[in-house]
Order: C-alpha cells, then structure tokens, then sequence
C-alpha cells in the first residue's frame, strides 16, 4: 500500500539496512512495517538477497551487490 | 475494505473487537441484531471505540501479525481507515518497541480533541488534535520504578484509562502488572493506588506496586468511587484510589477479567469470574451483578448457555454497557459469542455467533 500498490521497485543500496533506509526516503512509513524502533526485523517479516535469507547472512548488515534482489515477505504463519 | 454504509439516527452500533478483524453490529430496538460489517479483516483488533466528540470518529488498535501495530481511525465508520499523520511509535534506535495497543479512550466531554491510548510497553500516549498526532506521555514514561515494572501473562500494558470527568488534573491508569495508579497534576507525577488490593502472586501480598489489575473504572456521578476487576479480587474505592475496599463476597472466584456500571443506576455493577481453567463455573455460563455497589451478588443465567461443554471466559474489555434504562449489557466471549440484555441484566440472547475470538465490546447509540 506505502509503494502505491507496486510489487518491485528500484533503490540505490550497499546493504540491506541500507535498502530499509532507501525505501523509507522513497515510500515514508515503510521502516516501521518492517523493522521495530529498535532497529531490528520484526520476526514475521523475512528478508531474502536473491535466494538467502539474510538472518542467516549478516542480517541487516548483509552486502547488495549492484543489481541484486531483495525480497520481503512475511513469513508463514497461521492460527 | 467494507462497504460504506449508512445508519439511522438512534442505532445502537457494536463495535466488537477480534483476532481477525472489527464486526460492526447493530440493532434499532437492542431485540434484533445484525452483523453488518467486518472491517480491518485478518487484523487483531484489541479495542474500538467510536468518539461522538468530534462527528463520528472511531478509532481502533490494529494490532497485526506481521508489519506492525498501529493505530487507525475512520471517519466513515469504518468504510475507510487512516493512519495518524503521526502515530504511535516509539523513537526509532530507542530501547522501546511498540507491541500492542490496548486501549483508546476518548478525554473528557469538555476536551473534545483529547484522546488516549494505553499500550505494551505500559505507557500513554496523547492525542490533543483529535487522533491526527500522537505524543507519549513523558511524565509516566519516566516514573522512578518503571525499570521494575512486571508484565502480566499478556505483557505489560496499560489497559485501562480514567480521565476523572470532575477535575481536569485527575486521571487513574491501570497497568497490569503494575497496578493502578494516579495523576492530581495533569500528569506530571504519578503515585501508585493499590493500598489494600492483593498480589498473591507475591511474597509480600500487600505491596505498594505489582498488582495485577485487570480492568479500572469510574463510578458516572460519584467521581471519588472506583471499581476494579483484579488477578485477585474485586474491589472498589470511596476515596478516589487512596485505599480500596474488597468487595468479592459471595462471587465464587477471585479472578476475572472485565467490569462495568450501569449508567443510570451506578450502584448496579456487572462482572464475570473464572474457575481455575479461566472459564465459566458448573457448565453455567454466568454474568454476576450487585445492585449495591458490591455489597451482594446476583448470579445472571437467564438465556445464558449451560451444559457440560459450555466453557466460555471473558476479556478484560469484553464487555460494556450502554445509557438506556434499564441498561444493555454487552459480553463477548473468548471464543466468539457476543450475548446482550435489554433489561439489566434479568435476560440475555445470543446476538451472534461462531465470532473470532472478541478482545473487546464496545457501545454507541448513533445520533
């Protein structure tokens, strides 16, 4: 809803807490869905760089390389 | 997103709060009940309430699963919902971070662009534009003990606001599991009121702080008395908090969840207790009353389900009453049966069923 609706979308990023950071400039509001006050991932909100998910890599301090994708997701969950 | 929708002038509205969303329910003669609405599907809505301060503004804590809680308010009762030009966050890179909203509570009728919340991590925030931006409350955010402050098996959340409607620098708070607690200055200092509520809990069962209240309210025309539903009684105060009186009597528990006052006969006192299992007594589902502030109970069944399997508890906000006489009275179940009474109390319906589970009941008669 904070991207007008729009699946994907480009932003200029070293590191996934650098693309957090992006998308908050571009789309404001879009960090709070995402991550809590204190920084970190909200835990049902998964973060993949390509095919990794990045609590697995250096979490939000995990390398983009230029034209990398990232893919957020909630994670499943149900009941 | 619901349908816009239009309602008479005289419509006693529902707004019943769920694990998977807020029902709007309504009825013109409190006999017929329709289900008209679900809005903020999916969402755990812990509470909703609709502000007739200011048009009709309904607010409701939108507590989702996923990408955050926050709060949301609709001007098209429940139409279409909006996000606060600033909501309720905690400063970001902060130690805190915002789990549930409990509890909006629109101020005082003489401060018609006041709204409150409670929240987890029990703290208050304060709206003064009518819900557009959303400030927390610095004065308890800094109480001296607050590094020492417990949860409750639900968190530590601040689920029960009480602007005193006689003076502007009063107000209590409930806090589970803190206890009540009190402001004579606008808020700038806040001192703890729960001499003579128990913390069996506790080594010391009497202590200055760590009760477990579960719900808090005002008596309508008595601005000095009190009640509340406690982890471990039922009590009531005559001296605006400074000490309370037990008044469990002859209620077959201790425990239970929520508390209402009949507006038009305030010595008339509606709650519900719970076995250990946290559920009804005997397979009898039962709402309890006293029509002496406390002083003798009345066990409610007429129209209420009974049965072996009939097990059925009651949330802290889960029940309310509205400003006929005689009053209605309004109980959702945690499992999602929403009953009602036209007549104080003396018979019940079921109005609907097979909810999700109903965190809160709210009430308002449309004008």
């Amino acid at each position: 809803m904070r991207t007008g609706n729009r699946h994907t979308v480009s932003v200029p990023a070293r590191t996934i807490r650098e693309v957090i950071d992006a998308l908050e400039r571009d789309y404001p509001g879009l960090r709070f869905n995402l991550c809590h006050e204190t920084g970190e991932l909200r835990p049902y909100v998964n973060v993949f760089l390509e095919r990794e998910d990045v609590r697995y890599l250096q979490g939000l301090d995990t390398p983009v390389a230029d034209g990398a994708t990232v893919h957020i997701f909630h994670s499943v969950a149900g009941g | 997103m619901a349908t816009s929708r239009s309602y008479t002038k005289g419509t006693v509205l529902l707004l019943v709060g769920t694990k998977r969303g807020l029902f709007l329910i309504s009825s013109r003669d409190r006999q017929s009940w329709a289900v008209e609405e679900q809005t903020l599907k999916g969402t755990r809505v812990f509470n909703a309430v609709l502000d007739s301060r200011n048009g009709r503004r309904m607010f409701a804590a939108d507590n989702g699963d996923f990408f955050g809680t926050f709060l949301r308010y609709s001007d098209d009762l429940g139409a279409t919902w909006q996000e606060p030009e600033q909501g309720i966050q905690f400063p970001e890179d902060g130690p805190d971070m915002l789990k549930n909203i409990w509890l909006i509570e629109p101020g005082r009728d003489d401060d018609p662009r006041t709204v409150y919340a409670g929240v987890d991590p029990a703290s208050l925030w304060v709206s003064t534009d009518g819900g557009g931006t959303w400030n927390v409350h610095e004065g308890l955010m800094n109480h001296p003990t607050r590094d020492r402050w417990a949860p409750g098996a639900g968190g530590l959340c601040l689920h029960s606001i009480v602007p005193d409607y006689s003076n502007p620098d009063r107000m209590w708070i409930g806090i589970s599991a803190v206890g009540c607690m009190r402001t004579d200055d606008g808020g700038k200092t806040w001192v703890f009121a729960n001499k003579n509520t128990r913390a069996d809990f506790m080594p010391e069962k009497y202590p200055e702080y760590g009760q477990c209240i579960h719900r808090l309210i005002q008596h309508p025309t008595q601005p000095d008395v009190l009640y509340q539903q406690n982890h471990c009684g039922v009590y009531k105060s005559t001296n605006g908090g400074d000490d309370w009186i037990d008044i469990q009597g002859t209620l077959p528990s201790q425990f239970g969840f929520p508390i209402a006052v009949d507006p038009r006969h305030p010595e008339t006192i509606f709650t519900i207790v719970e076995d250990m299992d946290r559920a009804n007594f005997a397979g009898q589902f039962t709402i309890y009353r006293s029509e002496d502030a406390g002083g003798q109970w009345e066990h409610l069944t007429n129209g209420l389900p009974q049965g072996t399997g009939v097990r059925l508890g009651v949330l802290r906000h889960g029940m309310c009453t509205d400003s006929f006489d005689p009053c209605g009275v309004y109980v959702g179940t945690n499992t999602g049966q929403l009953f009602a009474t036209a007549d104080r109390g003396d018979s019940w319906q079921l109005i609907a069923d097979f909810l999700p589970p109903i965190y809160s009941v709210n009430v308002s008669v449309l004008e």
